[in-house]
């Protein structure tokens, strides 16, 4: 009887996080779990360079997840359009980073790895990762001589919690669960070279 | 049928869509990496169809209860097949679920173990204690490596690092400023010119005096202590320098570290992911019973639908044919007994159909027979009867009731003797046909004389057995009226005999008369006295009686002068109240009385004849009451039964009555019981009625004698050559 009852309350959150992903699918939006607040552009040198601070706010679920030893990655992508009122916008550039927060038992420390090149720092503390990742600075975009001059462009700012590099048994839970459906939406700046 | 293949189709398809689905959903949570965004759509998908077939079976469930309150045929059965099926698929359904689940439950905690888990714990913390010792030994290394640097300025530095770093075997060593900055940094790895800054955390801490040591898992080099401890400049403890010291732990302690992290992290790992693992599992699991047990339950109703239908039909046909519907067909369907069963229903009621329009037609033969045996004795002058071979009598022909003037129908099934309880002329007759059945004779004939309500009638009448299955099927009589032949003959010999008396007497007649008058024309003159008187008495008798014969003659031959009927519309009524006017006045006058139905039909007829008939009866009447005061009571009706086309006349007085022995002889010429008349004036009226093709008759009544005549309202063609019923 235990287990029907244990099967009828998981039914029960599994329906609710049907319905929040329904709510999802239908536009409705949910407070983000990320959001990027601060996003600029500067140009040094021949580069046009991305700065933007993010905050990261991990739910429970995933906290706890990552705590026993679950490894997360966070993506962060960022992209330079040139707006058309009558068509699709251009797309210039578009960069991808991409992250893995992992608990390291022995030490008690949080490692933030940089997937690209398999950099790495450990942190004591998961909100001091999340600050460091958070903080991205000079994130080269685009050559500056590719920006028309007098031309509007704009930046836009996007991360989420990459699903697909789960474990394979978790991922299917997360893929209906609103605990695990972390992302911003992307936040764009204007740029006028 | 056609629908009920439809939806079997249909259910066929959707199954198969619905196992595709279950399939992939299962695929998805096995392998989410082909699956893994589908897997939120399949269970979209498998949602939606659940709720639709929830709602379906509401539905059904629904029309189900509606036509079983409604009591349509077939509903219970389809009710309890529905039931039985449900309760075959749910609980097999339900009792592998479970067992699934509790499998799955325990499979799953059954890769865990307390011990394992405690062992993994117990393994981190020794490996943990094992790196704190030397933790600490680094932490002291760095102290007094610190300590040397208290005198050395920022220029200085590197090189005094450089010393220290291989000193106290640290693979980096970073002299840091204010917030962090680095002064200068000493590495085994020249490439790495940068050491890592500390966080702000740390900083924080060593701001505040007391050192950090701590483990630092570092990508592709293995685990490293690192350690920080404040190093005062030569500036004094003011300056907040810190002196930041990684060093690499032993190869050996590293791997074995490594290894212990990595079992711990896996152990971890999969012990959380037990949860969701279970979730989706079971999920899945649920999802997939779910999904199939209402589909079968949907499918159960179609199932019991379909078997109930040929059933339904059945009880349809059947109360059909017991409501009287045969031949009822009702559509085949498939090979097996109910199939069968039904083609057997349609045999059975096709036969049934057979069999009935045989009868219809069989009976619809006797009765057209039958028709046709009424239609042939119905016109048969002759009477005839059958009787049972008990005597009974079974049937007859209107000519048989017409003939003994009783109500035959009245005796059908019953023996004829009862009949003559009622109507005793009819005894004679009963009793003829009792004597001959009881001698049984193959065939015989009689002649019978029936004293009628409407006349003496002589019977001619002939019998046979009728053959049967046993000895005697019973008899047939066939009768005759023979009575106006009879009379018809009896009728021509007096006609002859009036017409050659009246030739014959009435030629000498006049030489008599004319020899009379020149007698006493020629010898009258010639005598004188008593002579001539003598003379003149007698021939005036001679010539008195010679007129008389004359009238006689005139008589005679009128009777025997063929008929000449001039037929007009008469109002019998009016023609009565004139003739009796005439009666009116006389010296004896007769106490005349009327009894005239208002409703007459107009006759056709000849009204001369009618008159002379009409004054023929009243003398008649007159005559017979014998000098007493006499009362005639002349009644006018329309027929009644038979002789709705007729009108009827009587006549009745209050005489002595005719006598017996002259009944049968009254209308024939020369019978008279009175003492004068010449005897032909009933035979007159006789004539008369049968110009009109009427009927006559006479009887006593308790007060006098009545005479009946019956005339046709139209004297048709056919029945006056004399044809009569």
């Amino acid at each position: 009887m235990a287990f029907i009852m244990r099967v009828l309350r998981n039914t029960e959150r599994w329906w609710a996080g049907l319905v929040i992903l329904l709510g999802v699918l239908a536009g409705m939006g949910q407070a983000q779990a990320f959001e990027v607040d601060d996003l600029s552009a500067r140009v040094d040198g021949e580069l046009l360079m991305a700065d933007a601070r993010i905050d990261y706010d991990l739910s429970d679920t995933a906290t706890e997840a990552l705590e026993n030893g679950v490894p997360l990655v966070i993506r962060q992508t960022l992209v330079l359009e040139r707006p058309r009122w009558w068509w699709r916008d251009v797309q210039l550039a578009s960069h991808e980073r991409a992250y893995r927060l992992q608990y390291h038992a022995m030490s008690r420390r949080y490692v933030l790895t940089w997937l690209a090149n398999g950099e790495s720092r450990s942190y004591r503390s998961l909100d001091a990762l999340l600050a460091t990742l958070g903080q991205i600075e000079g994130w080269p975009v685009v050559r500056q001589a590719r920006l028309e001059a007098g031309r509007d462009y704009r930046l836009g700012v996007q991360t989420a919690l990459d699903l697909d590099a789960l474990p394979r048994l978790l991922r299917t839970v997360a893929y209906v669960d609103g605990d695990w459906q972390l992302a911003s939406q992307t936040r764009y700046a204007k740029v006028n070279p | 049928m056609s629908s009920l293949k439809r939806q079997g189709l249909i259910r066929i398809v959707l199954s198969v869509l619905l196992i595709l689905s279950l399939y992939l959903l299962s695929a998805a949570t096995e392998n989410s990496a082909r699956f893994g965004r589908l897997y939120i759509w399949l269970l979209l998908l498998n949602g939606v169809v659940l709720v639709a077939l929830v709602g379906l079976i509401l539905n059904n469930i629904w029309q189900l209860l509606r036509s079983v309150h409604a009591r349509e045929t077939g509903s219970r059965l389809t009710l309890k097949l529905m039931g039985l099926f449900v309760v075959l698929a749910v609980v097999p359904g339900l009792i592998v679920y479970s067992f699934s689940m509790q499998f799955l439950q325990r499979g799953v905690d059954s890769w865990f173990d307390v011990r394992i888990e405690n062992a993994l714990d117990d393994a981190l913390a020794l490996s943990q204690a094992a790196l704190d010792q030397r933790m600490r030994d680094m932490r002291q290394r760095l102290e007094e490596a610190a300590a040397e640097l208290s005198d050395v300025d920022a220029g200085m530095a590197p090189v005094t690092l450089g010393d220290l770093r291989a000193r106290t075997g640290a693979s980096e060593l970073a002299l840091l400023g204010e917030n962090g900055r680095i002064i200068a940094a000493s590495s085994v790895d020249t490439g790495d010119f940068l050491p890592h800054r500390p966080e702000d955390g740390v900083l924080l801490q060593l701001r505040q005096g007391r050192p950090y040591v701590g483990l630092d898992p570092i990508e592709n080099a293995g685990l490293h202590i690192r350690a920080l401890v404040p190093a005062p400049g030569p500036e004094g403890p003011s300056n907040t320098r810190v002196l930041q010291g990684l060093f690499p732990v032993s190869p050996r302690i590293n791997d074995l570290a490594d290894e212990v992290e990595t079992a711990f992290s896996e152990y971890r790992e999969l012990a959380y992911l037990r949860g969701p693992l279970n979730d989706s599992f079971s999920l899945t699991l649920s999802l997939v019973l779910l999904l199939s047990l209402l589909f079968a339950v949907w499918s159960a109703f179609y199932l019991a639908r379909r078997l109930v239908a040929p059933v339904s039909r059945l009880a349809e046909g059947t109360r059909a044919m017991a409501s009287g519907q045969y031949g009822t067909q009702l559509q085949p369907g498939g090979n097996d007994e109910l199939g069968s069963l039904v083609r057997s229903f349609n045999d059975m009621s096709r036969r049934v159909a057979e069999v009935r329009d045989a009868a219809r037609h069989s009976q619809a033969l006797v009765e057209s027979q039958r028709a046709y045996l009424e239609t042939v004795l119905g016109r048969l002058s002759s009477g005839v009867l059958a009787l049972a071979p008990d005597g009974t009598l079974r049937t007859f022909n209107e000519a048989a009731s017409a003939i003994l003037s009783v109500p035959l129908a009245e005796g059908v099934n019953r023996p004829l003797v009862d009949l003559a309880e009622p109507y005793p002329h009819f005894r004679p007759f009963a009793e003829l046909l009792e004597q001959h059945r009881q001698i049984s004779t193959a065939e015989w004939r009689a002649e019978l004389s029936l004293d009628t309500s409407e006349g003496r009638r002589a019977l001619m009448c002939s019998g046979a057995v009728l053959p049967g299955e046993e000895e005697n099927g019973g008899d047939v009589i066939v009768f005759d009226d023979v009575t106006a032949l009879i009379q018809a003959q009896r009728d021509a010999a007096w006609g002859e005999v009036a017409r050659r008396l009246a030739h014959e007497i009435r030629n000498p007649l006049t030489p008599i008369q004319l020899s009379a008058e020149r007698l006493q024309h020629k010898v009258g003159t010639r005598l004188d006295g008593d002579e001539a008187a003598l003379l003149a008495r007698s021939t005036q008798t001679i010539i008195h009686q010679v007129e008389v014969m004359k009238d006689m003659v005139q008589a005679f031959s009128e009777y025997a002068r063929p008929p000449t009927l001039s037929p007009q519309a008469v109002e019998l009524n009016a023609l009565v109240q004139d003739v009796v006017e005439l009666y009116r006045g006389e010296g004896v006058e007769p106490d005349l009385r009327l009894e005239l139905a208002d409703d007459l039909p107009v006759l056709q007829a000849d009204p001369g004849r009618l008159r002379q008939l009409l004054n023929n009866l009243i003398r008649n009447a007159l005559e017979a009451a014998e000098g007493a005061r006499c009362e005639v009571t002349i009644t006018t009706a329309c027929g009644t039964g038979r002789h709705a086309d007729k009108v009827e006349l009587e006549i009745q007085d209050n005489g002595p009555g005719f006598a017996e022995d002259m009944l049968s002889q009254l209308f024939e010429p020369y019978v008279s019981t009175k003492p004068r008349g010449s005897g032909l004036g009933l035979a007159i009226v006789k004539k008369i009625v049968e110009e009109h093709n009427g009927m006559i008759s006479a009887r006593n009544t308790d007060g006098g004698a009545r005479i009946s005549v019956r005339l046709p309202r139209v004297i048709a063609a056919d029945e006056r050559t004399g044809d009569r019923e």
